[in-house]
Parts: structure tokens; sequence; C-alpha cells
């Protein structure tokens, strides 16, 4: 058609800023991807969420408020109805408590790692370490779950609850209660520790990332002003760390929360709830893998009305860990270091 | 040398290395007390170096090495049983870039008194006023106080870090560059303020600005970069001249000197 | 395929994929070798010579219980060597998966460990507008395995009394005098016992289960029985019989019930089980064969049954696994392959199965299963 091309014959002679392909045409183009991709993504969650729910649905309706106190879950064969009893405090408290402890265990630990890696280390110990550290992050939880039944838990695990149990379980309340005996091996106990393994990971590499970005210039006034090396960490790298310490922890937890294989695999499967932390539990993201596969039609709608309420309790945390990090930032705005 | 009570620091043959690069070599001077002390010399020259090793902040440095002999009031700074964590706490420093903490105004000048063990209460809240009256920054403040510092403007941010400084009781403030991120006016003012306070305390401060150093400084050191390749060693910088100012503006002793204050030299 | 759709059907569809990660238990039939036949590869025509079919060609579908897998693949491979151009996948995603897949006729078969209720056979019916067909095929039993070091080498008897006690930890200790009672020979040590169940859903569950609820009254009224139960409080669960074997092993007191099959292979101790005569029995091919043949004159029509208060040498937690079929809606291939694929396992393929410790059909047992088998399609 045309014979000759010349990059002025795109423009318009009369209008040099009529609009051209570049402008007018892909901008919108690309609006219209990054926005429907947006409202992809909440339609898929959105209809995840309705369709869980709804399979869900005849269990909620026949437990009622006891489907989250209940602590008797017992499974009828029907394929149509619901004839057993479903209640699942078991699974709730066992996913409760095993992520709190790995939580307790792990974020002290995660904090001091992360300091020493970005704060004392020598860089030849820094470097490789925060490498490690983002490997570990990225093993897989079967590895985990595989390591921990069959080395960590007879080997570590299993002396450290016997001397728990000897001691602080002899001892007086709460402790005589959370570690009352007989030590089983697996037990919340178990799965919290290596959850806690399992989660140290991210949040230890998340706290690094959040360390380094500690603004140098107050940490320079903070020792000009004769702080020590603790004085300066505690007041100026973590004070100005909290936002992001929070949401690694909450990265953290949302893990573990729904962390399956490995749970199952330690927890103990006993679908029974137990003070003691040295008791075999159960917890709702393992009694899901444990029994899907086996279940009859009911089963497996209260099996999906446990999986609704995993959904419901992790968002829940998240809006908490929300709410904490606003509450906190309005707090150092207006008080002391 | 002698070391006098009249000096504030003795330095003898001073010289800093970094992971091994000579950045100042062979310093000696004595400062006195009271005034203010300029440091003037082209970039890299190592004025920010020495200041640092006045409160021992090149601690902090990895690869820092320090030679030499430093007395402070006849103390010497580098004795092996010398905390750097007391010394900074005697010796207040400003930065370059004001560097107030994300927190209020009040816990920013409260900050020194507060790590010295001072409890909240009158007893504090009057460190914190003197020190903003001192810093010429209480009547702008007063009422805001729980402001978060970050709201300040720029100059009064560096006053603010002034007056935090100052809360801590020192006798020596040194200043590394305090206006070069100011504008004209707030440079003044900061001017103005280590006039009024260099009656009370030694100020040492380093600045590019020699405008500057003649307008403000008592007395003037001159620093430049010497020992190129063909010296056979590796370039570091040197204490030219130590002079009074009026001395090194209009009748250098040095030809470098003479030349750089002109504004002759590269 | 019927196009109807239920609410469970349509539930049961969506939830095959997630199911589906079993494993698939056939070898593409890459041997292509030529044969004069000339068959299209769909087999959409298979020759049948004098009744007796040859040569079959087609694919069937299964999926269900993973008690039974390991025979299976036995199965499975041994019959390519007889019928190279036949290929069966068998997906091993559990007794209640493969009941779900049967009814949602998403596969050719299924096998399970637990026959269908009442409610399921009526569903059944209505699905496909004529009856399900439930064949058995194997039998298989459940142990009690356990590990106790202070024993080691010796023969440990239980009952069904004690063994419920055991799991409802009314029983405690290695030590207790109703355990001694069994066992007037033993010296048994004074040591906590962790009893470890399955934590999945499983026929062996199931099958033990049963028995216990059959044989104690108290068992029954508290815990009953099913695939998957409220155990105890105090009491471990193992995925799997690896998970309940590790959970075992690791524990000294431990004990737990595994497949007899998984016991053997793995050299696991297993106590002797007292029968409805009183006698202990150890868990062998013969003894657990001999259960299912105490009781075949008592069988219902349909073949749903358990294997329950059997007598004289008989080891008595015993449980059957079923093929289920339809009596209807097969094209004519696939119901040539499924009979000709079933009567040969129900019959020569015995020996394999005793190979594998599982305990094949026998004697008036065969015949039924026959009966069965040849129920498939007859209502077409
Ligand atoms: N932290 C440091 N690590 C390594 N070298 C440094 C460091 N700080 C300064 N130097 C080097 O020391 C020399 C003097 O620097 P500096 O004291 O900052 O000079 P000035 O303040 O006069 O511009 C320069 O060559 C500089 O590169
Ligand atoms: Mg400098």
């Amino acid at each position: 058609m045309t014979v000759v091309d010349t990059p002025t014959s795109e423009r318009d002679p009369v209008n040099p800023f009529k609009s051209t392909e570049r402008g007018g045409k892909v901008d919108p183009i690309f609006r219209w991807v990054l926005r429907s991709s947006g409202v992809l993504v909440l339609a898929i969650l959105a209809l995840m969420v309705l369709r869980t729910t709804w399979a869900a649905w005849p269990v909620f309706a026949s437990e009622g408020l006891d489907f989250f106190t209940g602590t008797l879950w017992s499974v009828g064969p029907s394929r149509s109805e619901v004839t057993g009893t479903y209640g699942a405090w078991p699974f709730i408290y066992g996913t409760l408590v095993s992520s709190a402890l790995a939580i307790i265990i792990a974020l002290p630990l995660a904090i001091c790692t992360a300091l020493y890696l970005t704060q004392l280390a020598p860089p030849r110990i820094a470097r490789p370490g925060s490498y490690l550290v983002e490997m570990l992050a990225s093993v897989p939880s079967i590895i985990f779950g595989l390591w921990g039944l069959l080395w960590f838990l007879p080997n570590v695990l299993r002396p450290v609850m016997n001397f728990l149990e000897d001691t602080l379980g002899q001892s007086f309340p709460p402790f005589s209660i959370l570690f009352e005996g007989p030590v089983f091996g697996v037990s919340y106990f178990a799965a919290g520790v290596v959850l806690a393994i399992m989660i140290l990971p991210i949040i230890t590499a998340i706290c690094r990332e959040v360390f380094m970005l500690a603004p140098e210039g107050e940490k320079q006034a903070a020792y000009g002003l004769g702080a020590t090396r603790w004085e300066v960490i505690r007041k100026v790298v973590l004070a100005r760390s909290v936002p992001g310490v929070v949401g690694g922890t909450m990265l953290g937890l949302g893990r573990a929360l729904g962390e399956t294989v490995a749970v199952a695999m330690l927890i103990g499967a006993s679908q029974r709830v137990g003070t003691s932390l040295l008791f075999p539990g159960d917890s709702m993201a393992a009694v899901i893998f444990n029994t899907f596969a086996d279940g009859a039609p009911e089963a497996i709608w209260a099996l999906f009305a446990i999986g609704v309420t995993l959904f419901f309790i992790t968002m829940i945390v998240n809006i908490l860990a929300r709410l904490l990090v606003w509450r906190i930032g309005r707090i150092t705005g207006d008080a002391t270091v | 040398m002698p070391a006098s009570h009249e000096d504030v620091f003795v330095i003898d043959d001073l010289s800093v290395r970094y992971s091994g690069r000579d950045a100042l070599r062979n310093v000696s001077m004595v400062i006195p007390a009271g005034g203010i002390t300029a440091l003037i010399g082209p970039s890299g020259c190592g004025k920010s170096t020495l200041l640092r090793c006045l409160n021992r902040m090149n601690d902090l440095i990895r690869g820092c090495a320090v030679e030499g002999s430093l007395f402070y009031h006849g103390e010497d700074l580098y004795a092996s049983d010398v905390d750097p964590v007391e010394v900074r706490r005697r010796i207040g420093m400003v930065f370059q870039r004001p560097n107030p903490f994300k927190d209020t105004i009040y816990s920013n000048v409260s900050f020194g008194p507060r790590l010295n063990g001072m409890k909240k209460g009158p007893e504090l809240d009057e460190v914190v006023e003197k020190s903003l009256r001192r810093a010429v920054l209480w009547d702008e403040v007063k009422d805001q106080l729980t402001k978060n510092a970050f709201a300040l403007s720029g100059g009064q941010q560096q006053r603010l870090c002034i007056a935090r400084a100052l809360a801590t009781d020192p006798d020596v403030v040194l200043m590394d560059e305090p206006c070069s991120a100011l504008d004209p006016i707030a440079t003044m003012r900061i001017e103005d303020l280590m006039r009024e306070l260099s009656t009370r305390y030694t100020i040492i401060v380093v600045t590019h600005n020699m405008q500057q150093a003649a307008r403000v400084s008592d007395r003037t050191a001159f620093f430049s970069v010497s020992g190129g390749a063909d010296d056979g060693g590796d370039p570091a910088g040197e204490l030219v001249e130590f002079d009074e100012t009026v001395t090194i503006f209009s009748n250098a002793n040095d030809s470098r000197t003479e030349a750089y204050v002109t504004g002759r030299f590269g | 395929m019927t196009t109807t759709v239920t609410r469970t059907r349509r539930r049961a569809r969506w939830a095959a994929p997630l199911l589906a990660v079993g494993l698939i238990a056939a070898a593409c039939g890459g041997d292509d070798a030529g044969n004069g036949n000339g068959d299209d590869e769909n087999g959409s025509s298979t020759p049948t010579v004098g009744g007796e079919t040859q040569d079959l060609s087609g694919t069937l579908l299964g999926a269900g219980a993973t008690f039974p897998t390991p025979l299976f693949l036995e199965w499975l491979g041994a019959y390519q060597e007889i019928e190279p151009e036949v290929d069966i996948n068998y997906q091993s995603v559990g007794s209640g998966g493969g009941i779900e897949q049967f009814l949602s006729e998403t596969v050719d078969f299924g096998s399970t460990e637990r026959y269908l209720t009442d409610e399921e056979v009526e569903e059944a019916e209505e699905i496909r507008g004529c009856a399900s067909i439930h064949i058995p095929v194997v039998f298989g039993s459940v142990t009690v395995a356990y590990n106790l070091p202070q024993i080691e080498g010796e023969e440990l008897v239980l009952d069904a009394e004690t063994t419920a006690a055991i799991f409802a930890r009314d029983i405690t200790n290695w030590n207790d005098p109703a355990i001694a009672a069994l066992n007037p020979d033993l010296d048994l040590p004074d040591v906590d016992m962790i009893p470890v169940h399955r934590s999945d859903g499983s026929g062996t569950t199931y099958i033990f289960t049963r028995y216990l609820s059959d044989e104690v009254e108290s068992w029954d009224d508290e815990y009953g029985f099913g695939s998957e139960i409220n155990w105890a409080a105090g009491t471990v669960g193992g995925a799997g019989n690896e998970g309940v074997t590790a959970g075992v092993q690791q524990n000294p007191g431990g004990i737990g019930y595994v497949s007899f099959a998984y016991a053997v292979e793995n050299d696991i101790p297993v106590a002797s089980q007292i029968n409805a005569d009183g006698n202990a029995v150890a868990p062998t091919v013969e003894t657990v064969a001999a259960a299912p043949a105490a009781i075949v004159d008592e069988l219902p029509e349909d073949l749903r049954f358990d294997i329950l208060n059997v007598g004289a040498d008989a080891f008595p937690i015993v449980g059957t696994n079923w093929v289920l079929a339809w009596e209807c809606g097969y094209d004519e291939n696939t119901e040539e392959l499924l009979k000709a694929f079933w009567t040969w396992a129900v019959t020569e393929g015995a020996p394999i199965a005793e190979d594998l410790v599982y305990a094949p059909l026998t004697g008036p047992v065969i015949d039924l299963a026959l009966e069965q088998i040849d129920k498939i399609n007859s209502q077409n």
C-alpha cells in the first residue's frame, strides 16, 4: 500500500498531538489487563468461599454453633443427610495451640537470628547465613514432617518431653497441667515445635529485611548520644520494625495454621481435646487431609465446614494483626521510644 | 607533647586506616577549650574521619584502625580501659543530614538523659526545656512537644538534633557539615546558634563552605590529600595548617592553604 | 453414561480430581507388537470364539480401597502378560473414594472394604436404573501389632474384651491382670501402653472396629464401628499402616492394628487372637482363609456380609474386599473385560494373593463370587 514509510508519516500533519497507537490504544489495554486480573483473583476467592460454604451448609445447619464448640466428632455414613455428630472444637483447639506454640518458640528465635545477621555478624557470616535462611524457607513441609516424625521426635523431642514432664509437669499450675504426662511422642508439643522450625526461616527472612531497613541516620544518632549496641537495637532497630515483624509473624502464623502434612504426622490425630501440651490432639488441616479420601458424603460436608472455619480463623488472625500494627503505629507516634 | 588541661583535645601523630587503606596520616594538633574550630579541605581529605575519632564513632566502622594518640582533657581516649559508649555520652555529635528519631520532639531531646537513667518527671522536663532553649527552638515548639519530629522543617530538625546533643550536657559538640542539607536562611540560624553555643561549649565543625568557616570559626584547620602514586604510597589526608581563622584566610603560611581559601585550588 | 445430575453427584465429580492422586496402576499398552487380528485400537469389536474370550483389548478404569492395592498391582501385571491389549487403571483412593467414584459413574468398577449401606444401594439403583453388584475378590485380616522388647519372640494372646479395653484406655499397662490371665507363661513388664490407631479413614479400621463392636457390647455403645471412629482420649493416630507401625515401633509399649499383609512384609510381631470357640489363633494365610469358609452357608444373597463370630481354627478379625459393579449400562466390550478379568483374578489369581499374604477365595465362596460376576450387565 504505502510505498514510503517515514517515521513522521504516523503523525497527523494537522494535529501533532493526536493520539497515537502507543498512548491511545495500548494504555487502555494494559489498564484493562491489570484490572481484570485483580477482579479475577477476587472473584476466584469469593467463588471458593461460597462454593465451600455451600458444600458445608448441611453440617452448619444441623450442628449450629455446636459445630464450633462441640467436642465429639463422630462421622456418619449417609449420602443425603447429616446423621453423625460434628463438633470441631478438638481440631480448632489443636490448630490454635500448635500454631501459638510455634509462634512463641519461633518469633524470639527469628528476631535474634535476624538481629545477629543484620547488626552483629561480619559480612562473611551474614551473607551465607542469609542465603541459608532463605533456602530453608523453601524446604517442602513433607520433609519436615518425615524428618520430624522419624528422627527429630524420637531423638530430640521425646527426651525433651520426658524432661518437661518430670520437671514442670510435677511442679505447679499452670505448668503441671500443660506438661502433664504420659508422654506419647506425637502431641501438640511435637507439632508445635516442628511447626516452629518450619516457620522460623520465613519469619527470620522477613525480620532480616525489615531490620536492614532500620534508618541508618537514627542508628548513628543513637550511637552518637552514647547508646550501647543493645540500646540502639532496642530503641531504634526494633522500635522501627514492629509493623514489619508483625507482618512476618502473620505470614508464619498463616503457614502454621494451614500447615497440613507435617502436623498430620506429628500432632497425634486423636480427635480429642487435651489440656496438656504433651497430649496427642488433632488439627483442622490434618483431619481434612487424613479423612477426606475415605469419607462418606456427609463426612465430606463436615470437612468442608472445617475448611470454611479455618479460612475464617486465618482471616480473623490477619485482621487482628492489621489492627495491632495500626495501634502500635499510633502509640509510637505519640509516646516514648 | 605536654597536655594542658586548658586544651580539650591533644592529638599526636594520629593516623587512620580503613581496611588497611590510609585515610588520614600523621595528624598532630591541639584544640583548646571554647570557641569554634573549623575543619576545612577538599572532600575525601579525612575531615569526617578525624571528627569521628574525637568521640570514637569510628569504632562502629568495620575495618577502621586508629594509630597515634588522642587525649581529651588529659585522658587517653584510646586507652584500652576506655569505654567508647561513655566517650560518646560526654562528647555530642551533630550529623550532616538532620536525623531526628521518628518520635515526638520531647522523646528526641530526652533520649540521651533517659539513656543515662533519668526518669520521667519535672527534672527531665527541665532538661528538655533548657536544651531546646539553648538550641533556640523552644519558642517554636513549646506547644507541640508531643508532635512527631518528622513534622518539623529541615532547619528545625537540625536544631532539634543540636538540642538533643546538648541534653546530655557535653562540653564538646562535634558537627559534621551541619548546614550542607539546609537552605541559606536555616543555615544562617544554625550559624548564629553555633556562635551562641561557643561561649559555653567547645565546638568543632567540619565544613566545605569556606565562607562559613571564615564567618563563624575562631580557628581553622586546613586538610589536604597528598602522597599520590609519585610518592610510592596511597593518597591520604593530612593536616596542612592549623591556625587562627584570620591567619588562615588572610595570611596563610602554606601556599596550598592560600590556594584553597582563595579558590585557586582544584 | 447418563447425564442425570443430583446434588451429591455434582459434588462428587468436583471432588474427583482431588481424590485422583492415587497411583495409576497400569502400564500403558506400550507393546504394540503386531498380532494378526488387526483389531482397531479402540477394541470396539472383539471377536468371540466359541464362547471363550481370547485376545481381548480395551481399557478398564477402577478406583477404591488402598488395602488391596499391592495385590491388584500384581494381578494387573500378571493379567497383562496373558492379555497384552487390556489396560486396567486402578486408582488407590480409599474405600470411601471408591464408593463415591463408583456411584458417580466415573469408573467401571469400585473397590471397597465396607459394603454399601442400604441407602447407598437404593441410591445406586436410582442412579443407574439397575442394581449394583458386590463381588468379593479377596480377604484380608487385621492384626494387633505391638512393641514390647521384654517378650520378644514369644506369643502374645489377646481376646476381644482385652483388645477393646486397651483401645478404650481401660487397660493402660502391660502388666494388667487381664492380659496376664490370657498369657500365664509371659513375664509381662510394668510398661505403659500406647495404643495407636489409623488417623485416615480406612477399611482396616472398619474391619477392626466391626469385630470389636460385635464382640464387646460396651465398645459398641461407646465407640461403634466405621472406617473412622471417635477414638478414646489418650490414643494416638498414624496415617496409613506405615504411620501406625511408626507409632508402635517408636514407643516401647506401643500397640496398634495393621493389615496382616503389612505386618508380615515388615516383620512386625502380632498377637494371636482368641476366636469364638475360645481357641487362640495366630494369623496365617490359612487361618484367615478359614474365617469366610466357616460362614459360607450363612451368607446373604447380595453378598453384603461381615465375617464375625468365627470359631474352630479361624482367625477372627477378617474383612472382605469387594469389587463393585453394575447389572446394566456397560457396553459389550467393557462387560467382557470386567467378567474376564475378575473371573481370572478370583480363580487363577489365588496363588498370587497367597504370595502376598492375602487370603484368596476358596471352595464355595469362589462359586458365589462367579455368580455375582455373571450378573454384570445382565439387566441391559
Ligand atoms: N566507612 C568507610 N570505609 C572505608 N573508607 C572510608 C570510610 N569513610 C571514609 N572513608 C575513606 O576515607 C577517606 C576520608 O573520608 P572522609 O573522612 O569522609 O573525608 P571528608 O569528610 O573530608 O570528605 C576517603 O578516601 C574515604 O573514601
Ligand atoms: Mg565528610
